[in-house]
């Protein structure tokens, strides 16, 4: 029990730090990235490659700073000409790193993957509690990038993000560098994927190209959506209602024995990809009500709204 | 001497509109104007002569208010259905298909129009008169005119849909002084040729020179109307800067 | 032989035609990408299948049936959830577009598996001409695609609808106050989209079975396409679909074909670096 819940912890916390670094690019700066899945793979890999003669903690980082570094060109390409750009670009690249992965075997190992991965603090505790500990890693881990990322979003960076997200020609006309701005931004989301991407590695000390799929792309958007777009205590939320429904699937398998595993993951996709359209439609502010923005909030010296 | 009483052309009550969630722009405009005469919505920037005409036109959905051509409501009519009706519409700018060509511009004013009383080969020669230089080059993309002739195209695929009433948009708009006579010109035998015409200018000089009537928008609302030939530059001058209310 | 793959590639494009060709008709008309244009092709391709090997019609009448099925699930998917999210910007119907992609895939391997599957049709020889060799699901996409493309021109330019069309791609607002209404024009514009789409997935389908990933496969290629041609310009999906089809034949004299991908990655990546307006100069407009 103990070890499933663990598992679900750490499982959890990595979905969580994909939701949130999608919601800066998403649901903060209004910047769309289909290849969410590509900046995991590429932060999991990353670390895969550099931990075992950099050591973890240098690894994460590097691969943190990988994927800010991929981030920041893509971005600046795409986005100066128009966002929809962005999108395709993205899901190329998710493309790419996953064709790359799965070829590449003299760096990544082709299809078999990489093994014995290098595991934080692994001297600290004893094996049979190590789990645990690597929970509460994994829990640390989501509370600093939270803490970090609300401090951003609600500092003058966040809320200039919001104001070229609802409105790109009035924030240029007001004299903020957009361009800087959103390739900020969507840095930021990157490496946090990055770092999602390493803590998956450190969970599973052994990955392929099998555990990176587009439903961790389309789930991540969901949750954004779920959470209602920029509120990150919001996507926490719509992150763990996800996951725990997600999760009960898994019992659905048990239950009607007519549902084979290709079917099960049929299923999964098909209900968020539902899930993602009904929520557009129907609640587009969120699972959790939508704090009420004024004008203040993008505007501080403003009276009013004009 | 009694007389029948005329059905106004363009008959607008109440009519209050704004954009989103904003405030009303169009502030309650009641206006009754008569069959074929020239009607000049003029006032200052920012004023809502265009957000007016754009009600008028069906772009803009009225928050309250109803809006009759020739006696029958169109209010609920998409713009669509209001030049069905009778009502057509020339905005200010990107006013033809740039990236189609003359002729099919043309085609397309009319070919839309189902039961439209009017519309057809002897509506086509009228408008044609009245604008020949587009008959010339058909085959011409309409965005590679200058602004005169388009603003001349504009007018014809208006025209063809045989309206009662025409609705112009800023028709001087960026055009040279020439061109601004000749449009206005071509406004006036518009309005010889039996239809009505609503004219949102900023020129003020060029449209007092052919219009009838003359109202004046403040702040979204009527702030005057009167016969043109009433009005004098001091008068507009104490409008135009005076405060609303 | 470098004519063989310039016979290959041609073809090819000329597959990536048709979806490119919906893509850039529901951009140009709605303003936003079809993140779900592969999906189509999938849904587009198994609804044939199921028509031909499962209901044991001739490929052909199939191909028109998967036609029908799939104009309806477009014109479904507008009028469920895109006319609903018109207002929002295309940026929420782009992630919209993701959602549906997700389900009309999902569908399709709920309901068959990730097994490949083939159509029910008798191959024939492949033809010898001048040392080139063609097969004949070449030349069957060849006639199809061309005869196609022949059609969509001659609607969009000779006929009322055609104009109705290039009216609302460049000026929705104008075209409703000539008596065009938006939304109708949206919807028959799914419905062709539809059309287009399944017969390239019957097309993809016998160039190389029917699997869930079908399209997904040609999502990048498809989009390389439509913004080579310019986004927004029929002519133009066309070409580029064939400048592609040909980019990625002849990629295979340097690279291993599982990498003919990233060829169209390249070239989009390369498009934004140099010139984002494609060849044809579509509107790449700034929401």
């Amino acid at each position: 029990m103990i070890a499933y819940l663990t598992t679900l912890i750490i499982l959890v916390a990595v979905s969580a730090l994909v939701g949130l670094a999608l919601n800066v690019q998403w649901g903060v700066a209004g910047l769309v990235n289909f290849g969410v899945v590509g900046f995991v793979a590429l932060g999991a890999y990353t670390t895969a490659l550099l931990a075992p003669p950099l050591g973890w903690f240098p690894a994460m980082i590097t691969a943190a700073a990988l994927c800010a570094l991929i981030s920041t060109v893509l971005a600046f390409l795409s986005i100066r000409l128009e966002e929809n750009y962005l999108a395709i670009v993205t899901i190329g690249f998710g493309e790419v790193v996953r064709i790359l992965l799965l070829n590449e075997s003299w760096l990544t190992g082709g299809a078999v993957g990489i093994a014995d991965i290098p595991r934080p603090f692994v001297n600290l505790v004893p094996p049979r509690q190590y789990d645990l500990m690597l929970a509460a890693f994994a829990l640390v881990l989501v509370a600093i990038v939270f803490v970090l990322l609300e401090t951003l979003v609600r500092s003058p960076f966040g809320r200039a993000l919001r104001a070229v997200r609802d409105d790109a020609t009035v924030a240029a006309a007001l004299g903020k560098p957009v361009l800087l701005l959103r390739v900020k931004a969507f840095a930021t989301g990157g490496a946090v994927m990055g770092t999602a991407g390493a803590l998956h590695a450190f969970y599973l000390t052994y990955i392929d190209p099998s555990q990176f799929t587009s439903i961790i792309t389309a789930y991540a958007f969901m949750a954004v959506i779920a959470g209602g777009r920029g509120s990150n205590f919001g996507l926490l939320f719509g992150a763990g209602t996800i996951m725990v429904l997600l999760e009960a699937t898994r019992f659905l398998k048990d239950a009607f024995a007519v549902i084979d595993g290709t079917q099960l993951a049929a299923l999964r996709l098909g209900l968020i990809g539902l899930g993602i359209v009904l929520l557009l439609i129907l609640r587009p502010q969120g699972l959790l009500p939508e704090p009420q923005r004024k004008a203040n909030d993008f505007f501080p010296d403003h009276e009013g709204t004009s | 001497m009694s007389m029948p009483p005329v059905t106004p052309a363009l008959s607008v009550q109440g009519l209050r509109a704004g954009y989103g969630n904003g405030g009303d722009i169009v502030c309650g405009i009641d206006i009754d104007q008569a069959p074929e005469t020239v009607l000049a919505v003029i006032g200052p920037n920012g004023s809502g002569k265009s957000t007016f005409v754009k009600t008028l036109a069906g772009l803009l959905r009225p928050r309250a208010g109803s809006i009759a051509v020739t006696g029958r409501d169109v209010t609920a009519l998409s713009p669509a259905r209001r030049v069905m009706a009778g009502l057509a519409y020339v905005p200010q700018e990107a006013n033809v298909f740039g990236n189609l060509t003359i002729r099919e511009n043309l085609k397309l004013a009319t070919e839309f129009l189902r039961g439209r009383p009017g519309v057809g080969p002897a509506q086509r020669e009228l408008v044609m008169a009245l604008f020949p230089e587009i008959a010339a080059r058909p085959k011409l993309l309409a965005g590679n005119l200058s602004g005169g002739q388009r603003q001349m195209l504009a007018f014809a695929c208006a025209l063809l849909a045989n309206p009662e009433v025409l609705l112009l948009d800023e028709p001087s708009a960026g055009l040279s002084p020439k061109f601004v006579g000749e449009t206005m010109e071509a406004v006036v035998r518009v309005r010889e040729s039996g239809v009505t015409v609503l004219l949102v200018e900023q020129n003020v000089a060029a449209a007092l020179r052919i219009a009838d009537e003359v109202m004046v928008l403040v702040a979204g609302r009527k702030s005057l109307r009167a016969p043109a030939k009433d009005i004098s530059n001091a008068d507009l001058a104490d409008l135009f800067f005076a405060k609303a209310g | 032989m470098i004519a063989q793959l310039v016979l290959n590639g041609f073809v090819t494009g000329l597959l990536l035609a048709l979806p490119a060709l919906a893509l850039t008709l529901t951009f140009g008309i709605l303003k936003f990408p079809n993140f779900a244009i592969g999906a189509m092709l999938t849904f587009g391709a198994y609804a044939a299948w199921v028509a031909n090997s499962l209901l044991g019609m001739p490929l052909a009448v199939a191909a028109v049936a998967s036609a029908v099925v799939m104009a309806l699930v477009a014109m479904l998917c507008d009028v469920l959830v895109y006319s609903r999210l018109r207002d929002r910007g295309s940026i929420t119907l782009l992630v919209s577009s993701l959602g549906i992609s997700l389900v009309l895939e999902n569908i399709c391997r709920f309901a068959f598996g990730n097994a490949t599957r083939n159509f029910a049709f008798e191959v024939a020889r492949p033809i010898r001409w001048h040392g080139l060799r063609i097969n004949q699901e070449q030349l069957i996409t060849a006639i199809v695609v061309i005869a196609c493309v022949i059609l969509i021109q001659l609607l969009l330019h000779a006929s009322p609808l055609g104009r109705a069309m290039r009216a609302v791609a460049d000026n929705p607002a104008l075209a409703a106050v000539r008596g065009v209404e938006r939304q109708t024009i949206a919807r028959i514009t799914w419905c062709i989209a539809g059309c287009l789409t399944a017969l390239s997935g019957v097309l993809a389908g016998l160039d190389r079975a029917v699997d869930p990933l079908l399209g997904w496969n040609y999502q990048i290629p498809i989009f390389a396409a439509a913004i080579l041609g310019g986004l927004g310009s029929p002519t133009g999906a066309i070409v580029g679909a064939i400048v592609i089809g040909l980019a990625e034949e002849l990629s295979s004299l340097v690279l291993p074909t599982n990498y003919r991908q990233i060829v169209s990655f390249a070239v989009i990546l390369l498009l934004l670096l140099v010139r984002n307006r494609g060849l044809f100069g579509g509107k790449a407009v700034r929401k």
